[in-house]
């Protein structure tokens, strides 16, 4: 869902910018507070998997093809703040260096796939119990819903602009249905990531998490 | 876990590029329908994950790719040491 130049007017450029603005204040000078050097690496080695792992184009249907986003693992083993900071990074480099989303839509792709692609799914898997049946539902959850909130939100921004002669009656249903199949997908991965890092390695999911402090008791993952 | 991580996205890069490199997002099928085409405002070095003149190059293709991802993996690690490093002063300037 990167929204290339040209498709949204400035109005909802600037809107969107503002939003991410806002976010990213909040998110670096969280990083700031917070960040430790196990976490670094971690954040480097999933924010090049998933700049990667968005290299992957599968077919869904109609002749479209979906990639997965990789924000709610980026959301769940970093923290919401630390996966708006990695998405950030890979959207920045695919506008600037590949034309995959615009300079002046990189807003809205921030607020799409790096602030709502990543809180959702976040909150979503906070709120269940820190069992491994509810962290596996949670992460399932959290990656569907933040999918398809983060294309019903493009849908809108598309609707929404003059661009687009349709307007959101069409832009929404459009984009969230589809969303909806590669949600499953995203879902399905990020469960199985969980699962794998809950066998493997479940410090790193114990690791502090660059995120907003009201939020920071909900996330410890006990012995599971 | 670095290793695992580079030799893992270096799989996706030739899986990307090999058998999943076709591209077709729902709003690219959209504004195709309603006619609605990019404007650019900036000519990016390599359109389309490609390098120009050497479009369908796979190989070419591939090494953009795991280079690109390598690129990606130093700035976050660049960001983070920056970002830590802030913290590290401000813990200096409070002694």
């Amino acid at each position: 869902m990167h929204i290339p130049d040209g498709f949204l007017d400035l109005k909802i450029c600037s809107i969107t910018y503002i939003i991410a603005i806002i976010f990213w204040f909040f998110a670096f000078k969280r990083a700031k507070e917070t960040l430790t050097d196990k976490q670094i690496p971690l954040m480097a080695v999933l924010t090049a998997m998933f700049f990667a792992a968005q290299m992957m184009n599968y077919p869904i249907i109609g002749g479209t093809t979906a990639h997965l986003l990789g924000s709610p693992i980026l959301a769940i083993t970093l923290g919401p703040y630390g996966g708006l900071i990695s998405m950030t990074i890979i959207l920045l480099i695919q506008a600037f260096f590949f034309g995959d989303g615009g300079l002046t839509t990189l807003g809205a792709n921030v607020l799409n796939m790096g602030i709502i692609g990543v809180f959702i799914p976040y909150l979503i898997w906070v709120a269940f119990p820190k069992n491994k049946k509810g962290i596996l539902i949670g992460a399932f959850l959290g990656a569907f819903t933040g999918d398809v909130l983060a294309a019903i939100s493009a849908g809108f921004e598309l609707g929404f602009s003059t661009k687009f002669l349709y307007g959101v009656s069409i832009s929404v249903p459009a984009m969230g249905l589809h969303h909806s199949i590669i949600g499953v997908g995203e879902g399905i991965v990020t469960s199985i990531m969980i699962l794998i890092l809950i066998k493997y390695r479940p410090d790193l999911l114990n690791l502090p998490k660059i995120s907003p402090k009201w939020l920071t008791k909900f996330e410890l993952v006990k012995e599971v | 876990m670095l290793l695992i991580g580079v030799i893992i996205s270096i799989i996706f890069v030739i899986i990307g590029c090999v058998w999943l490199s076709v591209s077709m997002e729902t709003l690219d099928k959209i504004a195709e329908e309603l006619g609605v085409s990019e404007i650019s405002i900036w000519n990016p070095p390599l359109p389309e994950y490609e390098v120009p003149g050497f479009e369908g190059n796979l190989a070419i293709n591939i090494v953009i790719g795991i280079l690109f991802t390598l690129f990606t993996l130093s700035v976050t690690f660049s960001v983070g040491k920056i970002l830590k490093k802030k913290v590290d002063m401000r813990k200096v300037d409070n002694f």
